[in-house]
């Protein structure tokens, strides 16, 4: 029952988020197709459309000739109205066929606020939201994505997670499934099961009994069979220059996000700052040659037009051979008007040559990382950089004729103390400061500091995923000192809702229990929670506390050492014994090299991986 | 797959191309339907930029600090109609034969969006004075008897509507700006048909979803359930001062 939606686009704001028939979209022909994958994006078309994960796997999954892979969205808040009123069903953007349709769905897990989209998505197709009420004729739901790390607060209504790097393991599973249909041997039960036990990186929640203590803590996980992992160990792609990287992507009409060529320099980051998971989970670090980055960006660039490469990866300055890869880069891109773009700078690696070479000339401001106000934080989360590096940088920048910094801080970092955030204050007037000092800035203009704030939240897999968050109380009392401390009229402070920081941590540390509280959610409506127009905190402690559950037993203890934590059930390759012991260097404010300098010996070098820095890492 | 230069980039294709004294205008005719109904003109825009880099054509840029593709649209389309005449005028610093340009255009266009003929204008945008549109409409309803009632509406002056303007809003008689109107019912699909020439001017531009809105206004046409009634407009040719074909 495909229902003509054509006059109801008229009346809905940007009506492109829904039309389609983008430059680049993949169609295929039904008839020749095993398994229909339908790859979830719970949130907006701009944002879905600028992620490079999705990207990669649209691509990855359309290779297989049998297997097609389409794209879906949350609808905005508009657009769901009039499907409700309507009665129209969630559909795809490609063949515009309704997500029961699917052999499978694919649910990529960004951030945690996301996961109300995704039961709301469920929803809007009408699938039941429990793994446990679908049955064999319905799709099979996947998820995956950096907060697959840690599955269990969504454990309820997922059927199999990927951990871990998807490129090989998407296509796996639809091998399985194609298999078992073509045999006549599926069902949802064995198809998870050998899926399990099969294919290396898949988490079956369903396969596992979880029980607990009488103070709420995890007792232990019990898989239900032999031949499935006692722990899952997270998958990697070992060759990145081997390994599938679009050659093409669907290209946009209207504007989103990341509107650019997104060019993946490397996986992982050989920083360790200890409240970064992206920083654990994607090691070993592993690059890619310029040789190949120079011919998937050219290559790129012709299939897209677009006029801006950003090179993507944690902390890019890392890259052993980002002058080779610019050098080479710039030798076509300056004559065809592209220009580069590089996120993420490190302080202690910005140089004028560097600065030269990348685009942010149209723009007049730059922004950095230091996460913490003195020298002893930032011992405390293992930052390694110091003040001398922000200003010898800013430097660079005033001296360039840019008049404007921002600089991001977290608050609420472990052993934080109100000198610490008054450090945030000083160290954004002493960069007000250097630039009157610098001779060569513009004078014509005044200097403007942007100081934003977000709230430390504990992650699963790093080495701060025992520590308590501040209570919210604290929190936003701390806002408000940082608030009076910045007196100085060039420098601007924002800072993030320490509530939906809070709600965040919940999920981020949550156990399989918090599914309830989900369900609860779903129920009651709720969407969109990464948004402000939406995010209600007190309907969220609402649900949490009707599923039974304390807010703070998640978000504001810490854990005990000896835990056994939700996310143990996942193997990252990082062993939880480095995790503790970074744990407590951070609290007697020692710190450890990177990779590069000396192995720490984290453990992730068991998984392999070529060009990758670690130098003990399994050939 | 990733081998170096799959396709001719710009600067090895204006090295290859003889040089021009002054950069030279072309004109792209192209539809814009389907799905393509709902991308603004800024989008559109931005969406043109990328085909032009994409297909490698010798485009002309701007001097100067940010080098930019100038290009020049004919009348606005607004978002929710379709059109068979959309114009861009866009300047190409080298020679090149007119039909190999469309070509390498089309390849990167799909069929909701592409060209259907190159030339060299010799007419202004701003002769452009009337459009023709084709409506269709599938409301509940509908029928051979409503056409007098809608002929007579649209015959009818004066025929107020609220226009949006960037300041405000105002009461306008559209009578006067439909230079025709004909309406039709089609038994087989239940359809009512419009056709109606609108002017097209900048200084007494019509949109044609006006039309639409004065029959939901005033015959309350289309004012059932969204999720089955339905229209379209699609834009079929501009018109000069004299109502012959805009090229």
């Amino acid at each position: 029952m495909n229902k003509d939606i054509s006059t109801i686009l008229k009346s809905v704001s940007k009506p492109g988020r829904y039309s389609g028939g983008e430059f680049g979209q993949i169609i295929k022909d039904k008839s020749k197709i095993k398994a229909r994958f339908a790859f979830c994006f719970p949130d907006t078309y701009e944002i879905g459309m600028s992620n490079l994960g999705m990207r990669i796997l649209y691509g990855v999954l359309n290779r297989e000739e049998d297997v097609w892979c389409e794209r879906v969205y949350t609808p905005w808040l508009d657009m769901q109205e009039q499907m409700r009123e309507h009665d129209i069903p969630l559909t795809a953007c490609e063949s515009g066929d309704e997500l029961t349709a699917f052999d499978m769905i694919g649910f990529t897990l960004q951030y945690e606020m996301s996961y109300t989209n995704v039961l709301r998505m469920l929803k809007l197709a009408g699938i039941p939201l429990r793994s446990a009420d679908r049955d064999d004729s319905m799709p099979i739901i996947i998820g995956g994505g950096p907060c697959a790390y840690n599955p269990e607060p969504v454990a309820d209504f997922f059927d199999l997670f990927n951990i871990g790097e998807g490129e090989e393991m998407l296509p796996e599973l639809c091998r399985l499934y194609i298999s078992m249909k073509d045999d006549g041997s599926y069902t949802k039960e064995a198809y998870l099961h050998r899926a399990a036990s099969e294919i290396e990186g898949i988490y079956v929640p369903s396969l596992y009994e979880v029980s607990y203590r009488d103070d709420g803590t995890i007792k232990e996980y019990k898989p239900k069979y032999d031949d499935i992992p006692r722990s899952v160990k997270k998958r990697i792609i070992t060759d990145l220059d081997k390994a599938y990287f679009p050659d093409k992507v669907v290209m946009p009409y209207i504007e989103t996000v990341h509107d650019r060529v997104m060019l993946e320099v490397f996986r992982g980051c050989i920083r360790g700052c200890r409240f970064c998971q992206a920083g654990i989970i994607y090691r070993p670090v592993r690059e890619k040659s310029p040789e190949v980055l120079n011919s998937q960006a050219k290559c790129l660039f012709e299939s897209t037009g677009y006029d801006e490469i950003s090179l993507t990866s944690l902390s890019i300055s890392d890259y052993t051979e980002l002058e080779e890869l610019t050098d080479m880069l710039l030798k076509w891109t300056d004559e065809n008007m592209v220009s580069l773009s590089l996120p993420s700078l490190r302080v202690d690696s910005f140089t004028k040559e560097l600065m030269e070479k990348i685009a942010s000339v149209r723009s007049s401001s730059l922004t950095f990382a230091p996460e913490a106000g003195t020298q002893r934080l930032r011992d405390v989360i293992n930052k390694n950089v110091y003040e001398e590096d922000l200003l010898r940088a800013v430097n660079v920048a005033f001296e360039a004729g840019k008049n404007k910094v921002k600089l991001y801080f977290m608050q609420g970092l472990p052993t934080e103390t109100y000198e610490d955030l008054e450090g945030i204050a000083k160290l954004a007037t002493s960069v007000v400061d250097a630039y009157y000092k610098c001779p060569k800035r513009n004078k014509a203009r005044s200097p403007q500091v942007t100081i934003s704030v977000s709230c430390f939240i504990p992650k699963p897999f790093t080495p701060f995923q025992w520590a308590a968050q501040d209570s919210l109380e604290t929190l936003e009392e701390k806002q408000v000192y940082l608030g009076s401390k910045v007196t100085d009229r060039k420098v601007v402070y924002t800072h993030h809702d320490a509530k939906v920081s809070r709600i965040e941590a919940v999920l981020a540390r949550g156990d399989r229990r918090l599914s309830a509280a989900l369900e609860l959610a779903a129920a009651e409506d709720f969407m969109f929670d990464s948004w402000d127009e939406c995010f209600d905190y007190d309907k969220w402690i609402s649900v949490i506390e009707r599923s039974g559950l304390d807010a703070a037993f998640y978000a504001n203890r810490e854990f005990g050492e000896d835990e056994v934590l939700p996310w143990d059930i996942i193997d990252c390759g990082v062993t939880k014994e480095f995790l503790l012991r970074e744990y407590k260097n951070a609290k007697s404010e020692k710190t450890t090299p990177n990779c590069r300098e000396k192995c720490s010996g984290c453990g992730a070098n068991r998984l392999g991986g070529e060009r990758s820095c670690c130098p003990k890492a399994v050939k | 797959m990733l081998s170096e230069g799959g396709k001719i980039t710009r600067p090895m294709l204006m090295r290859s191309l003889p040089e021009l004294q002054s950069p030279i205008t072309v004109r792209l005719k192209f539809i814009k339907t389907g799905s393509l109904q709902y991308i603004s003109h800024l989008d559109l825009q931005r969406t043109f930029n990328r085909i032009l880099v994409r297909s490698g054509l010798p485009v002309w840029y701007s001097k100067g600090f940010n080098p930019h593709i100038k290009l020049v649209f004919s009348t606005p389309l607004s978002v929710g109609t379709q059109s068979e005449c959309e114009y861009l005028d866009l300047r190409l610093d080298r020679e090149m034969p007119l039909d190999k340009v469309k070509e390498l255009l089309n390849a990167e266009m799909t069929e909701e969006l592409y060209v259907t003929d190159v030339y060299i204008p010799t007419a202004k945008f701003s002769d452009i004075a009337y459009c023709r549109y084709e409506y269709e409409i599938f409301s509940d309803g509908v029928s051979k008897e409503l056409c007098g009632e809608i002929s007579e509406l649209f015959s009818t002056s004066p025929l107020k509507m609220v226009k949006k303007t960037k300041s405000g809003e105002k009461e306008i008689d559209i009578v006067p700006l439909i230079k025709s109107f004909e309406v039709g019912y089609c038994e087989s699909f239940g359809t009512l048909k419009l056709e109606a020439v609108l002017s097209a001017a900048t200084d007494s531009f019509l949109n044609p979803e006006m039309i639409i809105t004065a029959l939901k206004e005033r015959l309350l046409i289309l004012c059932g359930d969204p999720s089955k009634e339905w229209y379209t407009i699609t834009r079929k040719e501009a018109l000069t001062a004299e109502l012959k074909s805009f090229r």
